[in-house]
């Protein structure tokens, strides 16, 4: 593909009302996006506008050159997946249901080999017949990251995944991520953990989303800086 | 013991209620007599016990049963809550309301009392349970959570319980007994016709289910999450819900506002350890729910005592046990049954 795979034109999202654009950014495959901002800058609805789900008050997301509002959502499903903050409470699937969901949504084969060539290379082959519901948050977190992983054919979006886990998970999470980058995914993550992204050292490019009082949303190409980002963030920059 | 093993438990207890239904009731009926009926042969008046009280009387229940059972799960599965029930959208409120106008009040103005047939009741149930489902698309984009959709339906019980109570105390003492009766249910008032129109409203029911399995298992794990693996949440929730809603609504016309079956079955197919992915429910609900009403309704003719009594009898503790956590139905009150 020698398009841009992710396209945002004169995005204006719908929340927050201040505005944070207009955003103008093109991910090409394998590309990275972290995106910062402090609570109820626009996050999540950034990520919800990127998925399709949340229309934007003004502009266009496209993916590989489609509308991501236009398009169905079991074709946006083969093509991105969605990593919420807190993983599904109450669910009866099992671990080996999950992800074979997921190869499923990302229509691919999703025969008993498949779910476990797929478990056994997230590390959780050990897990199939448990129930996600009896995993603590950081073990159902991982099977979550895994259902992303081998549900979308090319990109990530992920929700601020590590806030409800301890520094080991919050470090094992940057560390996944950093290998799915390398394998050719394009992750787009929002987050607030900016010392795990630093150390996962995989970040190269950042987006700080701001309303015009705050200065402005920023585009950073650079290699992930905790401090710097820091600094933006509080204003001292 | 697997799946399948458990559903050929199921169809063999199918069977076996089915047979003693068949060949038992109040006429006490000589066995080759009653044999003879069933292949056509013999005296007039077995050949109607038979083909036009016991027959379809259980297939009825067997039919229903199952009906209720596949609608409890969707609304189970749709609401992700493990209360849900064909009667909480308020449908069976919607239908009583329905039933009520043309038993009731028809009867009160004079116009209907003298033709009270089965048909006008099911027509007026039909429209009831169907303004419901209309109101509920009109408002359902207002909606912004589950829990507000659960209300609505507690509410229009309330709503349409003020107004059959008010149909009730102007009714003459006929119509107030002939209503009465069909409140407290029973799978004896349908014929052929009803057997067969809950049929293809089960199979259609059936079919859709088996191909919409992945998006209802899917559907357990959130909204977003569902939505971002390929469910389009509109058209999930209108066919979920419409699938629920029209089950519920054909059975409660002919057999009444049925208690509990819908609410207990998916929880009963889950105590015996099938739970999870829909398509290893699916047949599993089916069966039990047929079974269940099945045997019912054996009691029923056993004891003499109305359907409703029965099913509340085994139902209500049922529930009970559900949100205390205790015994088969697990830790439902303290985390949350899995669906």
């Amino acid at each position: 593909m020698s398009e841009a795979q992710l396209v945002m034109r004169d995005l204006e999202l719908v929340y927050p009302t201040a505005g944070v654009g207009p955003l103008n950014l093109e991910l090409s495959p394998g590309g990275n996006l972290v995106i910062l901002g402090r609570n109820g800058a626009g996050k999540s609805t950034l990520l919800r506008s990127l998925a399709g789900l949340l229309t934007p008050r003004s502009g266009q997301v496209s993916l590989g050159g489609h509308e991501v509002g236009a398009m169905s959502p079991g074709r946006r499903a083969e093509h991105m997946a969605f990593v919420a903050s807190t993983p599904p409470r109450g669910s009866a699937l099992t671990v080996g249901d999950v992800v074979g969901l997921a190869l499923e949504a990302g229509s691919k084969s999703a025969g008993p080999s498949d779910v476990a060539a797929a478990l056994e290379m997230a590390d959780i082959a050990d897990w199939i017949d448990v129930q996600l519901d009896t995993l603590s948050d950081g073990m159902a977190q991982r099977v979550m990251m895994a259902r992303a992983f081998n549900q979308a054919g090319s990109m990530v979006l992920l929700d601020e995944p590590t806030a409800f886990l301890d520094v080991v998970g919050r470090r094992e999470v940057m560390h996944d991520l950093g290998k799915w980058c390398a394998s050719g995914k394009s992750v787009v993550l929002a987050t607030h953990d900016l010392e795990a992204v630093e150390q996962a050292g995989w970040a190269n490019r950042w987006l700080v989303l701001r309303t015009p009082e705050q200065g402005g949303s920023l585009l950073l190409d650079e290699a992930f800086n905790a401090q710097k980002a820091r600094s933006i963030l509080t204003g001292e920059a | 013991m697997s799946v399948r093993q458990s559903q050929m438990v199921l169809v063999l207890l199918m069977v076996v209620f089915f047979a003693s239904g068949l060949f038992s009731g109040p006429a006490q009926l000589d066995w080759s007599a009653e044999w003879a009926a069933l292949m056509g042969r013999g005296d007039a008046t077995t050949q109607t016990i038979m083909w036009r009280l016991r027959l379809p009387r259980l297939m009825m229940a067997a039919f229903s049963g199952a009906a209720l059972g596949l609608s409890g799960l969707l609304m189970q599965t749709y609401f992700r809550n493990p209360l849900a029930g064909p009667s909480v959208l308020g449908v069976s409120s919607g239908a009583t309301l329905g039933v009520a106008m043309v038993a009731l009040g028809g009867a009160s103005l004079g116009w209907a009392s003298r033709n009270m047939g089965m048909g006008s009741q099911v027509l007026g149930a039909l429209l009831g349970g169907g303004a419901v489902m209309v109101l509920l698309g009109l408002v359902m984009g207002r909606f912004r959570s589950m829990t507000a959709l659960l209300i609505f339906g507690l509410m229009v019980g309330y709503l349409t319980g003020a107004l059959v109570t008010v149909l009730q105390a102007g009714a003459d003492a006929g119509a107030l007994q002939a209503f009465v009766h069909w409140g407290m249910g029973s799978f004896a008032n349908g014929g052929w016709s009803s057997c067969v129109f809950i049929l293809v409203a089960l199979s259609g029911s059936i079919v859709w289910t088996a191909r919409t399995c992945s998006q209802l298992d899917m559907w357990t794990m959130g909204s977003l999450t569902a939505r971002t693996m390929g469910v389009d949440e509109r058209k999930l929730t209108w066919s979920a819900l419409g699938t629920a809603g029209v089950l519920a609504g054909l059975v409660t016309a002919w057999c009444g506002p049925i208690a509990f079956l819908g609410l207990a079955t998916p929880h009963l197919v889950r105590a015996t350890g099938i739970s999870g992915r829909h398509s290893k429910m699916l047949w599993s609900v089916v069966l039990t729910g047929g079974a269940l009403a099945l045997f019912a309704d054996g009691v029923v003719r056993w004891a003499g005592v109305p359907l409703n009594a029965v099913l509340s009898l085994v139902g209500a503790p049922v529930v009970l046990l559900l949100i205390m956590g205790r015994g088969p139905f697990g830790s439902a009150g303290k985390t949350g049954a899995r669906l």
